[in-house]
């Protein structure tokens, strides 16, 4: 009943422009979802904390490495929380010269640390092109051609080989490929419609878990 | 025979050694490549260039660590060109990761352009050229609450002042006042832009994406839905040459520095894959 | 060659490396690193949420500003926490029930909109497609080109009929734009992930090492 009626509070909006809708559909936003959303953040982190805490408690695999977890994340919070966004609140981000503010750390520790763990996935991907990526079918090799016109021709070298080389790379994103893709985007779009329509009239209940009332 | 067993069982640390030196060496020992700007980045560049002087250029930051060498060069491609022209600018960002980011790219060029400026009427000023809104979850509270009045939405800005006493705030209201969106993202957001944003209020939405989306947002281009396009590090080296050509800003490139590796590491990767092709099919023929 | 003097600098460093190390074989220096990034992020997340939405948005207006209509958000907000009590658990439902159903139902309009709707208007053959191109009348062979690879996409993914006949020529045709689009697709990710290592090593080689300007 709940998901059916914000659902079509969540329509109408589009459909009426009327101020009075409008004002309450803003309200809904600004007061009702924003808080909820904030909320939801506290439901995610104590999940991540029972399930380390459970870890640490049965000595599970790796469960040292929880402590760690939770160590770093007890510091950072309570450095951001009271140290404030820019290091100006009560508690004090900086020993001389040396700044330890959540600015800070987010740039020096959580910066290099995801960029690092995504830059990885080059070297995972060259050895897989050279293990994996067999020409077996007129697909696949289909699938090699464009992908090797494309790596060539939108970098400066592709130019070298051939001034057309580049255009054409462009065509293959301008018109294969959005053909393609477009063919995908409505059938993904249409199973969006599906779906929503579901859940707001309470026929796909997965999101409730486990298929309560 | 025995030569393709080998080359088909190499070490897969072999292979990443390969890869770093190739990747390595160029960035060592650089050299220059002239860029060739494509339509999907001219298109960005003239949308960007033609805002009104009345109304001014929200950029998304929706890029994270992950996903910051693709797309940090284009944000600090796009804010030069906005500041060169006097296009007044509102960042914010849809997610709690980018902050820290979105500041920084603000803070750079920021101060590039405060270290040339020789008066207060040339220099970049906070609140009155460009404002960081910051973030409100979720999403959606953001990208439709923008349409009806942006200060509802963002009552204090990131750095806690209240919105409404910031000067460039009394001109901007709403997206009637916003020429243009430029979402840079490496995932969904310029997708929920138009959805939402630009189905609802008419906003004009350009986007900076990483190369992994590229095939899926053109669609979105051939519509029109998408003003504009740059995709990846070589659309960021585009913006770079185009607003360094068309007006003579000067400032570190990092994305077009990066290009001499790219295109290295793009020739060993294909050559990967067709000596592993070659090895497959030798094997096949003797089986 | 000149060696970073900045403490953080090092700190970044080493973390990078400690990732990296994991190209080597999985090893403790990366599972430390792993867990830190993690702990780091949450506390960067729980900073702002708490300063940048619940401070301005519930606590600031609801506790010293009088708006005591906030404390409806706040009692859905907190019944998030319920999911850690088992006996009352099924309260989760209630927010994630709102903040769900009014996602669904703004998506409805939207989707329709953008996906299905503009998409159409993009693949039709009219003289504002034809003339989107900017290739004279070439533009009107791309288009034909582009309408015909989206219908024989879709009869690709029609699985309610065998692929034979007329329907199995157009779903072959409409494979070889898939596989096209998904070439240009793997084209792209390869630049994607080498560019990510590229941003590393020119931190790396920069300001650690200095060896790159």
């Amino acid at each position: 009943m709940l998901v059916f009626v914000f659902g079509i509070l969540g329509i109408i909006p589009f459909i009426i422009p009327h101020p009075a809708v409008q004002n309450v559909d803003e309200y809904l936003r600004n007061n009702l979802l924003k808080i909820l959303a904030a909320f939801a953040l506290i439901l995610g982190l104590g999940s991540l904390l029972r399930v380390h805490i459970d870890k640490m408690k049965r000595k599970g695999q790796n469960w040292q490495y929880s402590w760690v977890l939770i160590l770093t994340f007890v510091v950072s919070a309570i450095i951001g929380l009271f140290g404030g966004v820019n290091g100006t609140g009560i508690l004090p981000t900086r020993i001389g010269s040396f700044p330890f503010d959540i600015w800070t750390i987010y740039l020096n520790v959580e910066v290099p640390l995801g960029a690092t763990m995504f830059a990885l996935l080059s070297f995972f991907m060259a050895s897989a092109a050279y293990r994996a990526f067999r020409a077996r079918s007129t697909e696949a090799t289909l699938l090699l051609a464009a992908a090797f016109v494309v790596m060539l021709g939108v970098l400066p070298f592709g130019n070298r080989i051939s001034p057309h080389l580049p255009s054409f790379a462009q065509w293959i994103m301008d018109v294969p490929n959005v053909a393609g893709q477009r063919g995908i985007l409505f059938g993904v779009a249409l199973g969006m419609l599906a779906t929503a329509l579901k859940i707001i009239l309470g026929i796909e209940r997965s999101w409730l878990g486990g298929g309560g009332e | 025979m025995k030569t393709t067993d080998l080359l088909m069982k190499i070490d897969r640390r072999i292979i990443y050694l390969i890869l770093l030196v190739v990747v390595t060496l160029p960035l060592i020992f650089p050299s220059v490549q002239s860029v060739r700007v494509m339509p999907p980045v001219e298109k960005l560049f003239n949308a960007i260039d033609t805002i009104p002087a009345d109304k001014s250029l929200i950029i998304d930051f929706d890029y994270d660590p992950q996903t910051l060498p693709e797309l940090e060069p284009m944000a600090i491609a796009i804010l030069r060109h906005a500041f060169e022209r006097r296009i007044k600018v509102l960042a914010l960002s849809l997610y709690v990761q980018p902050l820290g980011l979105a500041t920084n790219a603000l803070n750079q060029v920021t101060a590039e352009y405060n270290s040339k400026a020789s008066t207060r009427a040339d220099s970049i000023i906070y609140g009155r050229d460009y404002v960081f809104l910051g973030w409100q979850p979720p999403p959606l509270v953001p990208i439709l609450g923008m349409g009806e009045s942006i200060i509802n939405v963002y009552k204090t800005d990131y750095y806690g002042n209240q919105t409404d006493t910031l000067p460039l705030m009394q001109r901007i209201k709403n997206y009637s006042n916003v020429g243009l969106l430029v979402s840079l993202s490496s995932g969904d957001p310029p997708r929920w832009w138009i959805e939402y944003a630009q189905n609802r209020f008419g906003l004009h939405v350009g986007a900076g994406i990483t190369a992994v989306s590229a095939s899926e947002f053109y669609p979105y281009l051939q519509t029109g839905q998408f003003s504009g396009l740059m995709v990846g590090m070589k659309g960021a080296a585009e913006y770079e040459e185009i607003v360094s050509s068309q007006m003579g800003i000067v400032g570190r490139r990092k994305a077009s520095e990066a290009l001499p590796s790219l295109t290295y590491a793009h020739l060993v990767m294909i050559a990967f894959i067709v000596v592993g092709n070659i090895g497959f099919f030798i094997q096949r023929r003797h089986k | 060659m000149t060696l970073s003097h900045d403490p953080w600098v090092w700190i970044s460093a080493i973390l990078s490396i400690a990732i990296l190390s994991f190209l080597f074989r999985d090893n403790p220096f990366y599972k430390l690193a792993e867990h830190i990034f993690v702990g780091v992020a949450n506390g960067w997340a729980v900073t702002f949420y708490w300063h940048n939405v619940l401070m301005p948005s519930l606590f600031n207006p609801l506790f010293r500003q009088g708006q005591f209509l906030l404390t409806i958000p706040f009692i859905i907000g907190i019944l998030y926490l319920t999911r850690f009590i088992p006996r009352v658990s099924w309260l989760v439902r209630i927010p994630i029930g709102i903040s769900m159903g009014y996602a669904v139902g703004a998506s409805i309009p939207a989707v329709s909109q953008a996906y299905i709707i503009k998409q159409i208007q993009g693949t039709i053959l009219t003289p504002e497609n034809f003339q989107a191109w900017n290739a004279g009348t070439t533009g009107i062979i791309w288009s034909v080109i582009l309408l015909l690879g989206v219908i024989c996409t879709l009869s690709y993914f029609f699985f309610s009929r065998e692929h034979k006949g007329l329907l199995g020529v157009t779903s072959r045709i409409g494979i070889v734009f898939v596989m096209i689009g998904f070439g240009a697709a793997f084209g792209y990710t390869v630049m994607a992930r080498i560019s990510l290592l590229i941003g590393r090593l020119q931190f790396l080689l920069g300001p650690w090492l200095g060896i790159i300007d």
